[in-house]
């Protein structure tokens, strides 16, 4: 599915790789707080649901070339990982929903 | 990181890129001052302070296979998300020493892991000398504090042993229940 598709039907905000946003095709997600763990069970073109905000979630995103970042709980994202995510274009979303909550809609939309 | 061990692997692996020798690694739980504090110091070539600067940033690496590097970067996170804090110092031809400090009861901190498996494994590789010491501080006022210790240096085990390789089968199995039991000892006081 299009990451365009899931950030409008999810209504997320988009703050950071804006114009990476239409090229990135989701295919699969992933829900975990310990980088080392995404680092070594995410695969690409999935999208990441965490409430880590630090620079280093745009380096494992595009370590290990993910579809993008949703920041969830609205929780605080530093200004520096927005500026990374522009540089190394890598969509950097957010939303008030939880990761549980939003990996649910998720499924629902289905990406699986 | 799910243990703080594999942090401090991921820094051992540094200092034996960095040519080291010698790693001193020490690990200091102050529960009275609620602090832990891991310090890895090695006699590596160091870096200049153009480099140092960088080492923080998740985009530096010396790597030529990928653009991004994470041992140091996710080490500071996981130290400042504790109440903690992170420093690392250097000068080329100097060696590097990193201190990272968490406060002991923070519920986010991880913890320590399995540190005689990753020490075993780092020694066996037997490219460089670990002088590591594990040190815990409590005490509740009325009994008074206690400190107890836990040392392993092979450097002195080698001064022993002689021409015997740290990788000999007895010497391997006495090190392993050596670095077990010295740890165990450490984690069932208090």
């Amino acid at each position: 599915m299009k990451l365009a598709e899931i950030v409008d039907k999810l209504a997320l905000e988009v703050c950071g790789g804006a114009d990476q946003v239409p090229e990135k095709e989701v295919t699969g997600g992933y829900v975990c707080d310990l980088l080392s763990y995404v680092m070594a069970r995410a695969k690409e073109g999935y999208l990441w649901l965490t409430v880590q905000g630090h620079p280093n979630i745009v380096a494992v995103a595009s370590l290990v070339n993910l579809a993008g970042v949703v920041v969830t709980e609205a929780a605080k994202i530093d200004p520096a990982t927005v500026e990374k995510a522009d540089q190394e274009g890598v969509p950097l979303l957010t939303t008030s929903l939880t990761s549980y909550e939003l990996a649910g809609r998720l499924y629902e939309l289905g990406v699986k | 990181m799910r243990e703080l061990s594999l942090h401090i692997l991921d820094m051992l692996q540094n200092s034996l890129e960095a040519g080291a020798t010698l790693v001193e690694l020490i690990v200091d739980e102050d529960l009275l001052a609620d602090r832990l504090t891991i310090t890895v110091r090695d006699n590596g070539r160091g870096m200049d302070e153009a480099t140092l600067a960088q080492v923080t940033d998740p985009f530096f690496t010396t790597r030529k296979t990928r653009r991004v590097g994470l041992g140091i970067p996710l080490f500071k996170a996981a130290a400042e998300h504790c109440n903690g804090s992170f420093a690392i110092t250097s000068a080329a031809g100097q060696g590097t020493t990193v201190v990272a400090a968490f406060q002991h009861s923070h519920l986010d901190r991880a913890p320590l892991g399995d540190m005689a498996g990753t020490l075993l494994s780092f020694v066996l590789g037997g490219i460089c000398d670990v002088h590591y010491v594990h040190r815990k501080k409590q005490g509740d006022g009325k009994a008074g504090e206690t400190a107890r210790e836990f040392e392993f240096d092979t450097q002195k085990i080698k001064a022993e042993l002689g021409d015997i390789p740290l990788t000999h089968p007895t010497v391997r199995e006495w090190l392993r229940g050596f670095l077990a039991e010295g740890e165990a000892e450490l984690a069932a006081a208090g």
